[in-house]
């Protein structure tokens, strides 16, 4: 009798050690202490955050309008774009001395307090769609990841731009990444199933 | 009998030892969005610059308070979205992560890209010895990926993330066999978290749909349609 309390008691204190390793997890995860989060100072006047919220929209961009650095002769030609499968693209770029056919579908990297995406002056997001810009800037080391479609673009870093005017929409340009397949998911983007885009007030 | 005894006795001593080691429990913590990149859209993220920190340091207070004396907690932050989001508040969010983290005695090691995670992750222990018995992740994220930066640079988009086929740079021989591994960040359930046991032999857990930081503590699933999954 007293041999069998042995093995019993030691299969007792290893079910207790795991159960308890188990349920330390569980109930740590049961406090979440809720707090309310703290009130964002009042905005700097001025600042690109205040501009954005403040400046009177436009419904479209004013041709000849300039913002941020525009005096060297070295720029591209901007063509904004509009990615109708909910990529979040900007349009094509292309040197100036190029030809379209030379063009890349990029992602705009702004710089606040020089130049912002011409769009940002407007009543709508895509309310510059096939306007065509003198743009000013380079391309960057590093490429975007987009979320929502699981793809990544080459990225132009804006350092300023020059409104030109609406044009005709780009004939036989591809929107999107190079590798973008054109008529099926990748897999592992997020737009099939379970789009990315979230709710309000969702982080 | 005796021989059974015997046994047990060697497997109880064996499981005592090996709860006796050390091991490091790690979390990761990714940026905020800039709400210049937010402002006016209607599912627009991150109005509170600290909604990734403060749940961590939640998490962190209870690996803590539960975590066996002698094991590492070190927590990884990163850096480039709190420096652009303090430039944006006009105020320096840096030494706060730092008073934090020196307040809950934990490790703070900041990190700018993947490459400097994923060399934590490998060599910042000897692996050999000091084992990751847990993983958290704090931060934006969709199914594919974990997005350190998220419409912080560029409108909407990241350019510093993990993506689920960067994972094969990390060793599984950094993850104790029993590790405990979750993703707090949004869609990671539904694709991450198996290319995560894939690679490393261990589950994380993760969201199937979004997770919502926006009221402050630890994350909950958005709705009654989300779930966790491993």
């Amino acid at each position: 009798m007293i041999r069998l309390r042995v093995p019993a008691l030691l299969l007792l204190v290893l079910a207790a050690c795991f159960a308890g390793a188990v349920s330390a997890r569980a109930q740590m995860a049961a406090d979440t202490s809720l707090t309310a989060p703290p009130v964002a100072p009042p905005l700097k006047q001025g600042s690109p955050l205040w501009h954005l919220t403040y400046d009177v929209k436009l419904v479209q961009p004013t041709p000849g309008y300039r913002e941020g650095e525009t005096g060297g002769t070295d720029f591209f030609i901007g063509h904004r774009g509009i990615d109708n499968e909910g990529g979040q693209g900007w349009g094509w770029l292309r040197k100036s001395t190029d030809d379209w056919g030379d063009g890349k579908w990029i992602a705009l990297q702004e710089t606040p307090g020089v130049a912002v995406a011409p769009w940002r002056k407007l009543t709508t997001r895509n309310g510059d769609a096939d306007w065509e810009f003198k743009m000013w800037g380079h391309y960057a080391s590093y490429k975007a990841y987009d979320p929502h479609l699981d793809e990544l673009l080459p990225v132009f870093v804006l350092q300023g731009y020059q409104v030109i005017g609406v044009t005709a929409p780009l004939r036989g340009m591809r929107v999107g990444a190079p590798n973008r397949p054109q008529s099926r998911s990748s897999g592992a983007s997020s737009r099939s199933s379970n789009p990315i885009p979230s709710g309000q007030g969702i982080d | 009998m005796r021989l059974l005894s015997l046994f047990l006795a060697i497997f109880l001593i064996g499981s005592l030892t090996l709860s006796a080691q050390t091991g490091e429990h790690v979390v990761v913590t990714g940026g905020p969005a800039l709400r210049f990149m937010e402002h006016g859209k209607d599912a627009s993220h991150d109005f509170y610059w600290f909604n990734f920190i403060d749940a961590s340091t939640i998490w962190l207070k209870q690996i803590k308070s539960t975590a066996p004396a002698g094991d590492l907690v070190t927590w990884l932050v990163y850096k480039p979205s709190y420096v652009s989001r303090s430039q944006e508040l006009g105020m320096d969010l840096l030494p706060q992560i730092v008073q934090k983290a020196h307040e809950l005695g934990v490790n703070l090691l900041w990190f700018e890209d993947k490459e400097q995670l994923i060399n934590y992750l490998n060599q910042g222990q000897d692996r050999d010895k000091m084992k990751i018995v847990s993983f958290d992740y704090f931060g934006h994220s969709n199914k594919a990926c974990f997005l350190f930066d998220y419409s912080n640079r560029i409108d909407t988009m990241s350019i510093a993330y993990l993506h689920v086929i960067d994972l094969k740079h990390i060793h599984g021989h950094d993850f104790a066999r029993d590790a405990v591994c979750k993703s707090w960040g949004c869609h990671s359930g539904e694709m991450y978290s198996k290319w995560w046991k894939d690679e490393f032999g261990v589950p994380m857990t993760g969201a199937i749909g979004k997770t919502d930081f926006s009221h402050g503590g630890l994350p909950a699933l958005s709705d009654a349609n989300c779930r966790w999954s491993e």
